[in-house]
């Protein structure tokens, strides 16, 4: 299958108050169509500055520091003008936020701010956007489309912005649809619905969907490729089975230790497996693997180099000098 | 808390806040030296010398009454800070102490304290400041009373509105969790979360009333003669306005400079203040 | 035995101005029952609008109950007045959601600590400091960490500060408004770690309110399962958790993505229409697949299913 998008190499350093910040190291990703590539870590691992890299709009604009390529539909995104990313972001790229209340304007209509975005992005007049808006909002099921439209965002509960939020950002069939964390505000059961209709909007237009979570269950139910991002790195990516089953890199497996499972165990027996240690500031600078201060199998080389991409079994990657040792 | 490294560091990165700080330092430090550095008493008359254009003499030429136009400037210095301090402090001061427990307590306290404020808030400022010196008689401290009255409810309002938003906060209710009392709330709490906005808008309110101030003693409510208030000054200065410049123009120049340093400096005392921007 | 916190029917009603002075009611709590005893950890699970957190600050005495009643350790605090009110205060205490906004950013981590010693006035200066270094200790953290200001820290460090902070007057009951839900996991597995540990060395009693059904699991001794004001279902963590009685508890139970689990497709009706709150009857009448007429009239009480396992539904 086609890569939609296809990043290499990719170094981001932003300039602020205190100088200059490297927050992504040496990231390679591809998203192909009607593919849902998840990408995982905790704050400060840089996934969301990933995809506003992807999107150009990244703090401090175009002061920051690039490296690399991202690769979209054959384009290389990193060298466009802003005048000219702006006709890729709506219309071949979307984006769904986690905050659906700060994303729409509270002062208009959903309708009005539908119409907005289908007028921009397409030749048509405000009845036909309307038509389609009410079709958009028909396809994420919701009920009664006729009447949301006239409502204000204030009126709808979070889980209905999430799913107004959806219907905008696949209103002009973009290519490659990123969330961020859309999910992480919402109650559990709206939760469900919602990656559902992630799941079918993807399959049913090859949308290629870039979701990301810091919600190891979420991400193994609706991807089927997993990134796990540590501190700016990425340290594995392999298919949705395999990296949450069976886990290679001594991070995932501490993340997955330190959540609390249903499957029972003597209760207050156990300790949780926490990680030593916090995230390293992104001003430090660390040498090798940015894991290794806190990895308990961490080994002398590890301190000292930046660990080269690994491909195992199945096209699963690894960052791990650990692994290139042929130890388990 | 507030390291001198950080002050200077913001004042290296904010030019017109570096401007302002000189500005307001250089107003106040005349001020304070004005014995030492003025080569004339302000209020001595010397008729001979009247009305002469500035120079190596007299700095900035001589009044009608031959007294030195420098000295006075300089000693208006004195007066102007005076009077925009205090009615700043005391307003901020009184208002706080209403505002913090109208908004706290709400209900029908807030409501009889809105209402007076609103009453004051309803003239125009200007306007009521002159009524009520009016009332009281000219002079320099009816005017500055009068003016700080019409303050007041700004940081009334001010202060009730930032006791409402922290009232929420967690850090708020943890503390009445352990059965702090409210005035305690208010203190350890609350007033200091809002001392950023408060003194903001405080060094602002100290060009603001210095200039209503000079206003006032323009018209001739305010100082009377002979104090050397730069509004007092302009006012008698209006006849010789044409052809002896220096009279009017020097007491305006340094109105200029005072008003303007501190709102700049006020733009730039949230940047310094705030205690999560990093060094 | 006694329990050493009941609360009998309770209710809250919220009275809302709308801009032209017309009120609406809204009842977050429409009548909850509950007991812990000493040494226990009750857990509350529930999605947003079910009046978790009103509980929490009903019982914390921020807010008082429209009707009903608190019991603790046999004494009725619903309405008591403050000045009485204080001197309890110190048996129980809270720990609050958000790392950011739960810690006076203008007070060192001494001075956050040592303000409820102060209220209560008890010690001398030298002994509460002396006090304030043993929490710290308690909770993982240095006592170098007295004089940095709260800003200086992460969320999980925060959150274990607001432990310390809520440990101060050594009280009997520790309620825990979602304390992990804005944390990182590898970091929330640090707190519930220290969390557990603290529960045992001090012999203290939990209320953990959470969305999060795994991290309930993990903590509690007994769930509650709360929807718009009512408890649904009542019993031990294990019993809920693993073999749910009440259609809602197994709706949530479907509804978490749990890394392995294959994705169950959720029923597409959507959440359309705000529906109308039911007083009376079954809150979740709307969206039961096993709704009946009866269930919109009074409701059942709790039926034991099992061992201490109550559920309030007409079904079981």
């Amino acid at each position: 299958m086609e890569n939609i998008l296809s990043i290499k190499n990719l170094s981001v350093s932003l300039s602020g108050k205190r100088g200059i910040v490297p927050i992504l190291h040496n990231i390679s990703l591809e998203v192909e169509a009607g593919h849902i590539l998840g990408i995982v870590g905790e704050s400060g691992s840089g996934k969301s500055m990933t995809a506003f890299a992807i999107t150009q709009l990244l703090p401090g604009g175009r002061k920051s520091i690039v490296d690399g390529s991202i690769s979209f539909c054959g384009q290389d995104l990193t060298k466009k003008t802003e005048t000219e990313m702006t006709k890729f972001r709506g219309k071949e790229i979307a984006m769904i936020f986690q905050e659906p209340m700060t994303c729409l304007n509270p002062v208009f209509t959903i309708g009005r701010q539908m119409k907005d975005v289908i007028m921009t992005h397409q030749k048509k007049n405000a009845r036909e956007a309307t038509k389609q808006a009410e079709k958009m909002l028909e396809q994420v099921h919701i009920r009664d489309a006729g009447r949301v439209l006239k409502c204000y965002p204030y009126e709808l509960s979070g889980g209905m912005r999430q799913r107004v939020m959806i219907a905008i950002a696949l209103s002009c069939s973009p290519k490659l649809l990123i969330a961020d964390e859309p999910t992480t505000a919402l109650d559990v059961t709206i939760q469900a619905q919602i990656i559902f209709l992630i799941k079918e909007a993807c399959k049913a237009t090859g949308t290629g969907v870039i979701f990301i979570s810091h919600d190891l269950g979420v991400v193994s139910q609706l991807c089927d490729t997993i990134a796990v991002m540590y501190s700016g790195q990425i340290v594995e990516v392999g298919s949705a089975a395999d990296v949450l089953t069976h886990p290679h890199h001594p991070y995932t497996k501490a993340l997955l230790a330190s959540i609390p499972s249903f499957t029972t165990r003597e209760d207050g027996d156990d300790k949780l497996s926490a990680i030593p240690g916090m995230v390293p500031d992104p001003l430090e600078h660390i040498p090798g693997c940015r894991f290794a201060p806190r990895c308990s199998y961490a080994m002398d080389i590890c301190h000292n180099q930046v660990p080269p991409p690994q491909i195992c079994a199945n096209g699963h990657s690894l960052h791990c000098h650990l692994q290139r040792e042929g130890e388990n | 808390m507030i390291s001198p490294k950080k002050i200077v560091g913001i004042l290296e990165q904010n030019t017109l806040t570096l401007i302002g700080t000189i500005m307001v330092a250089f107003i106040i430090i005349i001020g304070i030296t004005a014995p030492l550095i003025c080569p004339y008493d302000p209020n001595i008359m010397d008729i001979p010398s009247r009305l002469q254009a500035p120079s190596l003499a007299h700095f900035f030429g001589t009044d009608e009454m031959g007294r030195d136009v420098f000295t006075r400037v300089i000693y208006g210095a004195r007066i102007s800070i005076t009077v925009g301090l205090s009615i700043v402090v005391i307003a901020a001061g009184v208002g706080c102490f209403f505002g913090s427990i109208s908004g706290y307590a709400g209900g029908k306290v807030d409501r009889v304290i809105m209402a007076c404020t609103d009453m004051v808030l309803s003239f125009p400022s200007m306007v009521l400041a002159l009524a009520l010196t009016a009332a009281m008689g000219p002079g320099l401290f009816n005017t500055m009373l009068a003016v700080c009255i019409v303050r007041i409810p700004l940081y009334v309002r001010l202060m009730r509105g930032q006791v409402l938003a922290l009232k929420e906060m967690q850090y708020v209710r943890a503390a009445r969790t352990f059965g702090e009392r409210p005035a305690k709330i208010i203190l350890r709490h609350i007033i200091p979360n809002c001392l950023t906005p408060l003194l903001v808008q405080m060094t602002l309110g100290i060009g603001d009333a210095i200039l209503i101030a000079s206003s006032m003693s323009f018209i001739g409510l305010g100082a009377q003669p002979p104090t050397p208030e730069w509004g007092a000054m302009i006012a008698t200065a209006r006849i010789y306005a044409i052809d002896q410049w220096w009279y009017a123009a020097f007491p305006g120049l340094f109105i200029l400079i005072t008003v303007m340093g501190f709102n700049l400096l006020g733009d730039g005392i949230r940047d310094i203040l705030d205690p999560r921007s990093k060094d | 035995m006694e329990p050493l916190l009941e609360i009998r029917e309770l209710k809250k009603t919220f009275k809302i101005k709308n801009f032209f002075g017309a009120t609406t009611e809204v009842q977050a709590l429409k009548g909850i029952s509950l007991a812990i005893n000493k040494g226990e950890s009750l857990g509350i699970v529930g999605e947003s609008g079910c009046g978790k957190s009103t509980l929490a600050n009903l019982i914390i005495r921020l807010d008082e109950p429209t009707d009903g009643a608190i019991i603790l350790d046999g004494q009725d605090i619903s309405h008591i007045k403050e000045k009485e009110l204080r001197r309890l205060r110190s048996r129980i205490q809270i720990v609050f959601q958000d790392p950011y906004s739960s810690l006076s950013p203008r007070m060192t981590v001494e001075q956050i600590l040592t303000e409820p010693m102060c209220v209560a006035g008890t010690k001398t200066f030298t002994e509460m400091r002396q006090k304030a270094v043993e929490l710290l200790e308690l909770v993982g953290m240095r006592s170098s960490n007295l004089t940095r200001y709260p800003h200086e820290f992460s969320g999980g460090q925060r959150q274990r500060l607001s432990i310390a902070r809520a440990l101060t007057t050594e009280p009997e009951i520790l309620i825990l408004d979602e304390p992990t839900s804005a944390l990182d996991v590898s970091v929330q597995a640090q707190v519930l770690n220290i969390l557990t540990s603290l529960q045992k060395k001090m012999d203290l009693t939990y209320l953990f309110i959470s969305h999060n059904l795994a991290v309930v699991k993990y903590i509690s001794n007994r769930t509650a399962v709360m929807y718009r004001g009512k408890v649904m279902e009542i019993g031990p963590s294990k019993n809920i958790l693993m073999s749910p009685a009440h259609p809602y508890t197994k709706k949530l139970l479907e509804a978490v993505p749990i890394v392995g689990k294959p994705f169950h497709q959720p029923d597409t009706e959507d959440a359309s229409v705000n529906e109308e709150d039911i007083l009376d009857g079954c809150g979740y009448y709307y969206r039961c697949p096993f709704a009946e007429k009866k269930c919109l009239g009074k409701l059942p009480g709790f039926i034991e299913k099992a061992n201490d396992h109550l559920v309030s539904c007409w079904k079981v």
